[in-house]
């Protein structure tokens, strides 16, 4: 019999996209609403443009660790990182991918080429439950706070771990004027979802 | 950073509740043992640890902190990032010895650094705590092996904690403290990556608070002599029997045993113990098996575990991470006790001795080892992935855009010879070993910290042991440098080395997340070292600092320091993107900007299916790059211009690549004629240049140097590779004459895949190049060996088919696709006053006299008075001719054209200036008549019609033009020739609509080689557009329009010969925008520079503004622009 008592996540990107600032965000938010948290990075450094894959885990008796298959959630910056961690996820992960393509060397080069989006973006709509793809932003938000965008649309989905004015507190915490924005962003994102959802439904 | 010191240095008093990664726990539980000093080396994963008490101190300093915050200077704590391991725990060694609580901290490499002075002074004694914190790194994510650090606890007999959670690590590294005060001995705690760096959550607790004094007390053991040492090996091994380890081990050796006798069970050591327990634990597996969490294991607790194995068990799991440590003490043990229990660890499963664990491999080893069912049935992973997965392109990390270390890497790829030489490059741990990954690659070697600077003296003495000597460079980073590479360097000068240093300094340790090191000390209570002085001062004489983004300076620095024999040292000095410092130097209202009309586009076509052999190499490109910023000369391409078309740049830059083949390959992709125009080319591309003569590149010579080289000249594979790719048309065209124009014109049609078939009157090719230029100005065989390819080529030859006579234009018309008519100007112009009064053995014109020298059938006296008329290229040919056949021979030219205005090249009047012949220029022949078989001339002046001299010759040659054969073109409309019987095609084109012409016969254009092919040419190209739908113009036209139109203004001169001009080739540039790029893609790198669609454009959220990539562009693409005029796009 298998308990599960926890949320597994899962933030993937390239170094410099904020996955650390994400992680701990959500860090934070968890102390404030008491949620017992841990995160292990699953590889990457932060910088120097890498691939950087952060794991998050929400409940008793959880280390941040995110086996195969077992995320529940996965927020990927950069499609191809997304793409990486499909290993991880199950028919019943929930996703949120930005679909802003950061291009690796070799693709730059000619040596390998990027993978077909439409692709990756048919295969998700069809196998996971809940999938968002966030497009046409450019005008709506700066490319270093798109991080922020697609947490604030993660946070609207059903069982997501944390509810968002702990996360809001967590952004506000900070306190620069930065994170004012950074709020502003996330809680536009919230709001845009929202509409759409009620929309839909 | 205020936020996290006030917060770990809060919260003593009422247990506080956070979440933080193993390390923060470290540091916080060292803080609650009432640490005094900390020693460290930065090093992954075990950095965290350092920056919480670098904060701390940075905070201390401050005096107004003091103010406001007393509370937070109540534990004040030393801090340092010392120079290397060795230092810092022989620091922190003394630190306690001065009755102070210290720790050090390091990775796990960083050990065997530290080693000389642990295996010692477990022999002596410590007063104050000693806790030495090592960080391993199994699977290697930042670390040069994934050795097993509680092998020290072994070896140097001191207790090893190996806390499996943060929370563990707070406590372990606490009470580390307290066990190392008791026993007097050091005590290391040892984390792995996953637990330094998995966040969890903790509960800070209360602080020691006992104040210590320092203090020094005299004590035997301070002093290390043999005599003293036996005992003290023994005294030792006592201290690890001490009875008070039996608290500590029921303490952190956790047990969950059931009363149910279960018949197997588990020994879970490090972070496995984390994942057995989350395992058992969503699994509801608890009560199913038993298990030992090890948290102390060494000393190994053998009552403990002989109480647990004496449980009964029949089989036993042993879960570590690396070497089989615990498992074979265990396996001893259970031997000793003379149990019947089966110990799988190693080879069981998929556990190896090798890499990281990880949740799901204890998952499947548990599930196997119990037979229980674990976790992955109850996960559905998706279906179908293989496709997605497959051919993912790896991101690794990169050089930053901006990073100083880029800069340095391309200006020694500019510098440094690598791709011609074995030039090795021995490189070292930290930031910039990146430059060994593509594009830079600009690395050999690297082993372990400062070895760079051991391996290049190394192989520099091996080479220079085997006789191929040469300088060996060695790169190394700031922090390294201080780390362990001095000494090394001190060796290499000490026994001169033949060596180049390179130190990165850009200012931190970077790698590890910018800390001080000692050339770069950020802290006010630091001293700061300076690397120039401090080599200077070693004795090092060729030592020199530069700012990499000086990319020409750094470039030229190199250079001279690699020409230095013996030890030389160049400091490349630039902060780190992530330093204040870098920051203040971008310029806000401008940015950089690639302009796609130059990037990857090639300025010689618009038609990008005319053939290119440019090979587009990384090299060649380099090459052009190094160019762009080492040539003392340089030239914009469209100054050099080929009527031909020939990419000039293209074949100078192939040979500047030392590429020679590639070079005749570049002008064959346009011609035949490589090496005829390297002999007597007029050389428009040079002569017709705006740019200063010092700047302009010998091309025609560069020409005949490399088409000299037979091995290349012979190969014409290449063209005949494209005519068996070609699409066949299905057209057939019909070239009159094979001179070189209509075999140019074949050449290019062939290529498109036309049939071609070429009417010749004579019985060889060639045309007026082979009959009319004199023997001795060009290699005739070569060109004879060129001129005959257009048939191995393919094209049908017909000789000794007159036009109007054995074939008429008529016919041709009807029977081919096209005609393209090239014979020439074959009839000469006479003088009537000659031809009427001088007697015909005496007189020639110039082509039938040139004919008959080429063809040695010319019969005259030796001893001889020639009078050449005319002022054109024939008769300087026909003059230098004369002189030829007698050097005694007198040779005056006469003309009616002033000396300025004479049509001849500037080039040939010279040269029959240089050989002795008499020029008179504004001069005719007023009358003339025979004397005793002499001529006699009057000879007046042109303008003013006055006499000018009286010349006596034996013979004259009309050199005054050529006519057209106007009866072979008889069946054109008369309107179409000139008075001189060429054809002018505006006319012919409203008559004729499939009839071209070229070379000589087409009115207006140049008489030459060069103006023959062009036009031939040229008429390829009208033929694609009559026939196909072919729309690109000629793409020499500019320059055939040049060269037919104006006089050169450029007089330059060679005087240098073939090597000089080769040694000297570097000091050149000829530049252009070129389709073959992808420069800064591949030898650069910055990942600011992305490609899309065959082109790079800027990403401007990444860009960091260095500029280097304007520096670095050779197609000067990228530049800089003020923001309001690029495109408004957020950012």
């Amino acid at each position: 019999m298998y308990d599960k008592g926890s949320i597994k996540m899962l933030i993937a990107g390239v170094g410099g996209q904020g996955v650390v600032y994400t992680t701990n965000l959500l860090v934070e938010a968890a102390l404030l609403a008491g949620i017992p948290v841990a995160t292990s990075e699953i590889h990457g450094l932060s910088q120097r443009a890498g691939s950087v894959v952060a794991g998050l885990t929400f409940g008793e008796k959880t280390f941040g660790f995110v086996q195969r298959g077992s995320a529940d959630m996965l927020i990927g910056l950069e499609p191809l990182e997304a793409q990486r961690c499909l290993p991880y996820l199950n028919r019943g992960s929930m996703a949120v991918i930005d679909t802003y393509k950061i291009l690796p060397f070799a693709v730059n080069a000619g040596k390998a080429s990027y993978p077909d989006s439409e692709q990756f973006e048919s295969y998700l709509s069809k196998h996971l439950a809940v999938v968002r793809f966030i497009k046409d932003i450019d005008q709506l938000v700066e490319t270093k706070r798109r991080n922020i965008y697609l947490l604030g649309i993660a946070s609207t989905l059903k069982n997501f771990p944390l509810e968002g004015k702990f996360i809001e507190m967590a952004i506000l915490n900070k306190s620069s004027r930065s994170d004012q924005k950074n709020a502003e962003i996330f809680n536009l994102a919230r709001r845009i979802e929202k509409e759409k959802t009620s929309v839909h439904e | 950073m205020e936020r996290r010191v006030i917060e770990i240095l809060s919260s003593f008093d009422n247990a506080y509740e956070t979440c933080a990664i193993g390390n923060i726990a470290v540091a916080r539980g060292a803080i609650e043992a009432g640490v005094n000093g900390v020693f460290s080396y930065p090093g992954t994963p075990s950095t965290e640890i350092s920056e919480v008490f670098s904060e701390i101190d940075k905070y201390q300093l401050n005096e107004q902190n003091k103010v406001k915050h007393p509370e937070f200077f109540r534990q004040k704590i030393y801090f340092e990032y010392s120079v290397n391991e060795k230092v810092a725990l022989e620091k922190a060694i003394a630190f306690s010895i001065g009755n102070k609580a210290a720790m050090c901290v390091m990775k796990n490499v960083g050990m065997n650094v530290a080693s000389d002075a642990l295996m010692s002074i477990t022999y002596q004694t410590i007063i104050g705590p000693l806790v030495i914190l090592v960080c391993d790194d199994p699977g290697c994510y930042s670390s040069s092996n994934e050795q097993d650090s509680r092998y020290w606890g072994q070896m140097a007999s001191v207790p090893v904690f190996n806390p499996a959670t943060p929370a563990e690590a707070l406590e372990m590294t606490r009470e580390a403290f307290k066990l190392s005060e008791s026993l007097k001995l050091p005590v290391i705690v040892r984390m792995t990556t996953r637990v330094s760096h998995t966040r969890g959550n903790l509960i800070y607790g209360k602080r020691n608070e006992q104040i210590r004094t320092a203090s020094f007390q005299r004590m035997p053991e301070h002093i290390n002599i043999p005599a003293r040492t036996a005992s003290a090996h023994q005294k030792l091994i006592l201290k690890l029997q001490n009875e008070l380890f039996k608290d500590y081990f029921e303490r952190f050796n956790v047990l969950r045993q059931n009363r149910s006798k279960n018949d197997i069970a588990i020994i879970a050591s490090g972070v496995t113990a984390a994942y057995t327990s989350e395992l058992l634990h969503s699994n509801q597996l608890e009560a199913e098996i038993d298990v030992m969490y090890l948290g102390l294991f060494w000393p190994f607790p053998k009552k403990q575990l002989s109480k647990f194995l004496n449980h009964g068990y029949s089989r036993i799991l042993v879960l570590e991470e690396l070497d089989p440590i615990i498992e074979k003490e265990i396996k001893v043990l259970a031997q000793e006790l003379a149990l019947p229990v089966e110990i799988y660890g190693k080879g069981f499963e998929s556990l190896k001795a090798s890499g990281e664990y990880n949740l799901e491999l204890v998952a499947k080893t548990i599930a196997a080892f119990s037979g229980l069912s674990i976790i992955e049935a109850e996960y559905k992973p998706l279906p179908d992935m293989d496709t997605l997965m497959g051919g993912l392109p790896p991101r690794p990390p990169a050089l930053c855009s901006g990073c100083p270390h880029r800069a340095t890497f391309y200006a020694l790829k500019l510098a440094v010879p690598r791709y011609q030489s074995e030039m090795v490059l021995c490189g070292d741990i930290g930031c910039f070993g990146l430059g060994a990954l593509p594009p830079l690659q600009m690395i050999d070697t690297i082993n372990h910290m400062g070895m760079s600077v051991s391996m290049a003296q190394g192989l520099s003495a091996a080479f220079s042991h085997s006789n191929n000597a040469q300088k060996v460079i060695a790169l190394v980073g700031d922090s390294t440098f201080f780390h362990s590479g001095i000494p090394s360097l001190m060796n290499a000068i000490y026994t001169r080395s033949n060596i180049l240093l390179v130190v990165f300094d850009n200012r931190t340790t970077g790698m590890t997340g910018h800390q001080d090191n000692p050339g770069a000390s950020k802290n006010p209570k630091h001293n700061q070292l300076d690397v120039e002085q401090l080599v200077k001062g070693l004795g090092v004489e060729m030592v020199t600092t530069i700012s990499p983004f000086e990319l020409k300076d750094s470039f030229r620095k190199i250079e001279t320091a690699m020409q230095y024999d013996g030890v030389s040292v160049i400091v490349s000095k630039a902060p780190c993107i992530f330093l204040p410092d870098f920051a203040s130097a971008m310029p806000e209202q401008f940015r950089i900007e690639v302009d796609p009309g130059r990037c990857n586009s090639c300025a010689n076509h618009q038609d990008m299916d005319i053939a290119c052999s440019r090979c587009g190499s990384a090299l060649g490109n380099l090459s052009r790059a190094k160019a762009k910023l080492s040539a003392g000369h340089a030239v914009a391409g469209s100054e050099q211009l080929c009527p031909a078309n020939i990419c000039n740049h293209g074949f100078f830059h192939s040979i500047l690549e030392g590429d020679y083949k590639s070079a005749v390959e570049v002008v064959r992709d346009k011609m035949l004629f490589a090496r005829s125009c390297g002999d007597i080319c007029h050389r428009p591309c040079e002569l017709f240049s705006s740019a200063p003569a010092e700047d302009t590149v010998p091309i025609k010579q560069l020409k005949k140097y490399v088409s000299g080289i037979e091995e290349n000249f012979i190969d014409f594979s290449a063209p005949r590779k494209r005519i068996e790719k070609a699409k066949i048309k299905g057209k057939n065209i019909a070239i009159v004459g094979a001179g070189p124009a209509g075999l140019s014109a074949a050449y290019d049609l062939l290529q498109q895949g036309y049939e071609v078939s070429i009417y010749e009157k004579g019985n060889a090719p060639g045309g007026m190049i082979k009959n009319a230029i004199p023997n001795f100005r060009m290699d005739k065989k070569g060109f004879d060996f060129e001129a005959g390819q257009i048939e191995k080529l393919g094209a049908k030859m017909h000789y000794a088919k007159a036009l109007g006579e054995q074939i008429h234009l008529s016919q041709l018309q009807s029977d081919y696709d096209a005609v393209i008519l090239a014979i020439g100007l074959g009839k000469s112009k006479y003088l009537d006053i000659i031809s009427e009064n001088i007697p015909a053995d005496q007189q020639f014109d110039a082509l039938s006299f040139l004919y008959q020298y080429n063809n040695h059938k010319l019969k005259t006296k030796a001893g001889s008075r020639f009078l050449i008329i005319g002022g054109g290229n024939s008769a300087m040919d026909a003059a230098r001719t004369a002189k030829k056949l007698d050097p005694a021979n007198e040779v005056n030219i006469s003309c009616i054209e002033s000396f300025d205005d004479m049509p001849a090249f500037r080039e040939e009047i010279e040269h029959a200036m240089n050989e002795g012949i008499q020029l008179i220029p504004n001069s005719f022949i007023e009358s003339c008549k025979t004397r005793d078989q002499a001529l006699e001339f009057d000879l007046f002046t042109f303008d003013s019609k006055k006499p000018l001299q009286k010349l006596q010759a034996d013979y004259i040659i009309m050199a005054i033009g050529q006519l057209g054969d106007k009866e072979a073109l008889a069946a054109l409309n008369p309107e179409c020739f000139d008075e001189q019987g060429r054809i002018k095609m505006k006319k012919l084109e409203q008559s004729a609509q499939n009839i071209f012409v070229a070379g000589d016969l087409y009115a207006g254009n140049h008489m030459s080689i060069i103006g023959a092919i062009a036009s031939g040419k040229k008429a390829a190209v009208d033929v694609r557009k009559l026939l196909e739908t072919y729309h690109f113009d000629y793409e020499g036209k500019e320059a055939l329009e040049r060269l037919n139109t104006k006089q050169p203004e450029n007089q330059v001169a060679f005087t240098m010969s073939d090597q000089e001009i080769l040694k000297n080739i570097e000091n050149f540039d000829l530049y252009q925008s070129c389709a073959k790029c992808n420069h800064c893609i591949e030898n650069f790198g910055c990942p600011a520079l992305v490609m899309e669609n065959g082109q790079v454009h800027v990403e401007q959220a990444i860009c960091t503004k260095c500029g280097l990539c304007v520096d670095v562009c050779p197609n000067d693409a990228i530049q800089w622009v003020t923001v309001k005029e690029s495109a408004g796009k957020i950012i």
